[in-house]
């Protein structure tokens, strides 16, 4: 009897673990579903290279490029803002400050990824995107720009907490070794640690691309939501997300519109795929040194 | 004497790695083995292959028979052969609950006790066999991470009892005690010789002669000799056993 | 190029370092301040109690707070035994094998899917396929699926936090393996596994882009009443009031913000002391 009921948990927890795979077969078969349905109506290329987004109109166009522009255009000012500082703060935290600092500074930057991003988003609309249109004398602070900025603070927990995992797993012997050839502190810090940690921090940084791809409310709030092609980062954007969350309410379930925005999904799906794929090939790389 | 274990032709290995090579020996009832021999000789991998200890990990195979009173061990159930060949560990590890309940852990998992009224018996047997029911009984519900390192190494002695096994498989056991804690742990065991059979992997020389009857010397995964223990420690037959003993000590 | 003395560059760097860390701490304090500042007049009992008025530029919030709560319980009660499942199968059984190897790159996998995506998967499949409607339920499945890679990590780092001896001393007398997951392993995990539930809790209280299409309600007249309604959720109405709604008095908007903030920051803190207490108790 005891036996028995071993052997029936026993298959549940392996059902639990496998049901991972079950889940990820699941969310692609169903975005492919409406998504294959969709490219065989208005065909793949010209939905990756089209410049227009006219879901609604009467000759409707579904051409994304303007939304990958907008997600690659905040993506990388975002990027461009949060690792380096990032990095920065994770050195600062990991090698500089005593013990008790650091777990004050290091809560302080999780803290951050506990707001929700709507509450970002919100606050960003009230006081950033005043202040950037003011301060560019621009018609409206609903930017690319605008948007790069908030997503990277965003961002920012998921670069320096992981990077600041792999530069405090550098083994001590490393500096110690650097430091008795006479190198400052510094030194050690840029040319041993920071090269120790590296696959770390790329793990970090994937990461962290990842979380900007993906977010959604903060950037439709901010970013403008034009879905035209920009000249500029002060000009307003739409990124991939913004467009699903703020279309989808008005398709009809099963139309080409309906589909266009699964399509997107599976693009999303398929790239952020990647991108964690990397990061965990990284994270990988760092656990097995 | 009876036979109670029959090892044939046994090797181990790790990662494709020979580790103990053709081990044949038989384990009579109610003695006590002592397996001497130098790090990396493929004794504590014989003793962690007695009770399938070794199963737990994935680089470890082997070929050949051990034969525990004719059943072959490696086609037994490995809970039923656990039960029956029980196993010291090298540091003590007491589970993290109260005195009481690490005793009774294992026969209530096992189902072996029926009554609740049956615990407080087994109890107060497992720990006075172990000779620590003295020193514990006024606290048994305190926890049993607060004892002393000899303390928890005879509590974990009084757990194997509980279940009663048939042999008991000692591997180095006394390596983190001190002396009188190591007194009280051998004096524990020659006593448990009269009911049990005892497999005891030892680094320490001069505890394989105070309390076995038989030593076997391993080196490098292989038996060189075995032989009673008085005879072993003052006569050996190989030139490298005598080294052995006598290079440590001498 | 000047080549800087040794020490006056590291001087400087390490300023510059410093300005980088600030940099990263300072917005967070500031938007935490912020709401606080402008949400804290808005907070009254009435605020918290009852229905919203005046196309919800007045009255309370009651009816989105409920929401919340409601979808994160059926939330959490779905995830968390899968989630611990799965860890356990993955820390005490799984084999180091392809089929191993392919479970962790799912959960990598789900981990990286953007809310979004996940919003639009549990409408095909929770609302239409499932006919369940825009539901709690919906809602909560979609919500499950998304945590089920935080909870398996979390729950797995616990389990590994087990020393493997106690596993070993377990097996060794005879247990079986599950009796050994069950009797020793389990209940010296639970504190970690309940801090990682708990920060689940906080982190999907918040979520947005999951709900919008398989939960959220623009304005529900009514208290829900079984899992099958839509409803009004904190995220969702804050999301509403400051973007689709004119003439919303600012406060009332800080105010659901802080409410909505309260709720995750407390539940974090609660998480936080968990594990301390824990940690202080731990024996071993």
């Amino acid at each position: 009897m005891r036996k028995i009921i071993d052997n029936v948990i026993e298959a549940v927890i392996f059902m639990c673990g496998i049901l991972s795979i079950v889940f990820v077969v699941l969310i692609f078969g169903f975005l492919f579903k409406e998504g294959f349905s969709f490219f065989k109506d208005f065909g793949i290329i010209k939905f990756i290279t089209g410049q227009f987004w006219y879901p609604t109109s009467d000759t409707a166009s579904f051409g994304i490029l303007p939304l990958i522009i907008g997600s690659v255009l905040v993506t990388v000012g975002a990027c461009i803002i949060a690792v380096p500082i990032g990095i920065m703060s994770a050195l600062y935290i990991s090698e500089i400050v005593p013990k008790g600092v650091r777990d004050v500074l290091k809560s302080l930057v999780e803290l951050m990824a506990a707001i929700p991003s709507i509450v970002i988003g919100f606050v960003g609309m009230v006081t950033l995107v005043p202040f950037v249109r003011t301060l560019f004398d621009i018609p409206t602070g609903l930017t690319a720009f605008s948007g790069s900025i908030m997503l990277a603070f965003m961002a920012m927990p998921t670069i320096v907490t992981i990077s600041e995992d792999a530069i405090r797993s550098v083994p001590w012997q490393y500096k110690e070794g650097a430091l008795a050839l006479g190198a400052t502190e510094w030194q050690t810090m840029r040319r041993i640690v920071l090269k120790a940690a590296m696959p770390g921090i790329i793990a970090a940084i994937m990461l962290g691309i990842g979380r900007v791809i993906g977010e959604t409310m903060a950037v439709m709030m901010i970013t403008g939501n034009s879905a035209r092609i920009p000249h500029s980062i002060f000009e307003p954007v739409r990124t991939m997300t913004a467009v699903i969350a703020s279309e989808m309410g008005e398709t009809v379930s099963g139309g080409i519109h309906y589909r266009a925005l699964f399509a997107i999904a599976l693009v999303l799906f398929i790239v952020t795929f990647i991108v964690n794929f990397i990061a965990d090939l990284f994270l990988g790389k760092n656990k097995n040194k | 004497m009876v036979d109670k274990i029959k090892v044939k032709d046994l090797s181990c290995y790790y990662n494709k790695k020979c580790v103990l090579e053709s081990l044949s020996i038989n384990i009579a009832q109610n003695e006590i083995l002592s397996i001497i021999g130098p790090a990396n000789s493929g004794k504590t991998t014989f003793l962690r292959t007695l009770n399938r200890m070794n199963d737990l990990d994935v680089t470890y195979s082997r070929t050949g028979k051990v034969y525990l009173v004719g059943d072959n061990i490696f086609d037994m159930n490995m809970e039923n052969l656990r039960k029956r060949i029980g196993m010291l560990f090298a540091m003590p590890i007491p589970l993290p609950v109260s005195i009481y309940e690490n005793i009774i852990y294992a026969p209530k998992r096992l189902g072996l006790i029926s009554k609740k009224s049956e615990q407080d018996a087994i109890v107060e047997q497992a720990l006075k066999d172990a000779s620590l029911w003295n020193e514990v009984k006024d606290r048994l519900s305190s926890s049993a991470m607060k004892l002393s390192g000899g303390q928890q190494q005879r509590l974990c002695i009084a757990r194997i009892l509980a279940i009663n096994p048939e042999v008991i498989l000692f591997d180095e056991p006394c390596s983190g005690l001190d002396p009188i804690s190591t007194a009280k742990v051998e004096e524990s065991m020659i006593e448990l010789k009269q009911r049990y059979t005892i497999v005891l992997v030892t680094n320490n020389v001069k505890q394989a002669s105070r309390v076995s009857s038989r030593t076997a010397f391993f080196l490098m995964g292989k038996l060189v000799e075995i032989d009673k223990t008085d005879r072993l420690f003052v006569s050996p037959k190989e030139k490298r056993t005598e080294d052995y003993i006598t290079g440590r000590f001498g | 190029m000047i080549k800087l003395n040794p020490k006056l560059s590291q001087k400087l760097s390490y300023t510059i370092l410093f300005l980088a860390t600030v940099l990263a701490v300072v917005p967070v304090v500031v938007i935490i301040f912020i709401i606080i500042k402008n949400g804290a007049s808005a907070i009254t009992w009435e605020f918290l109690t009852s229905m919203p008025k005046d196309g919800m530029r007045g009255g309370g919030i009651l009816p989105a707070i409920l929401g919340t709560l409601s979808i994160v319980t059926c939330a959490i009660a779905i995830t968390l035994p899968i989630g611990v499942c799965a860890a356990i199968y993955l820390s005490e059984y799984a084999k180091n094998n392809l089929l191993t190897r392919i479970v962790k790159l799912a959960i990598v996998n789900l981990a990286g899917v953007p809310s979004v995506v996940y919003g639009l998967f549990g409408l095909a499949i929770f609302v239409m396929f499932l006919k369940l409607g825009v539901s709690i339920i919906a809602g909560a499945l979609t919500l499950s699926i998304m945590e089920l890679p935080v909870i398996i990590t979390t729950s797995r780092s616990a389990l590994n936090s087990v020393p493997y001896s106690f596993r070993e001393a377990s097996l060794s007398l005879g247990v079986s393996r599950w009796q050994t997951v069950r009797y020793i392993v389990l209940p010296n995990a639970i504190p970690g596994i309940l801090t990682g539930a708990i920060l689940s809790i906080s982190r999907i209280s918040g979520e947005t882009a999951t709900i919008l299409f398989t939960a959220a309600a623009f304005s529900v007249p009514h208290l829900p009443h079984s899992v099958l309604d839509q409803v009004m959720t904190l995220p969702y109405h804050l999301y509403i009031i400051s973007t689709q709604i004119p003439n919303m008095p600012e406060n009332v908007i800080f105010g659901t913000a802080l409410v909505l903030l309260l709720m995750v920051l407390t539940m974090s803190f609660v998480a936080i002391v968990t594990r301390i207490y824990f940690r202080k108790r731990r024996k071993w």
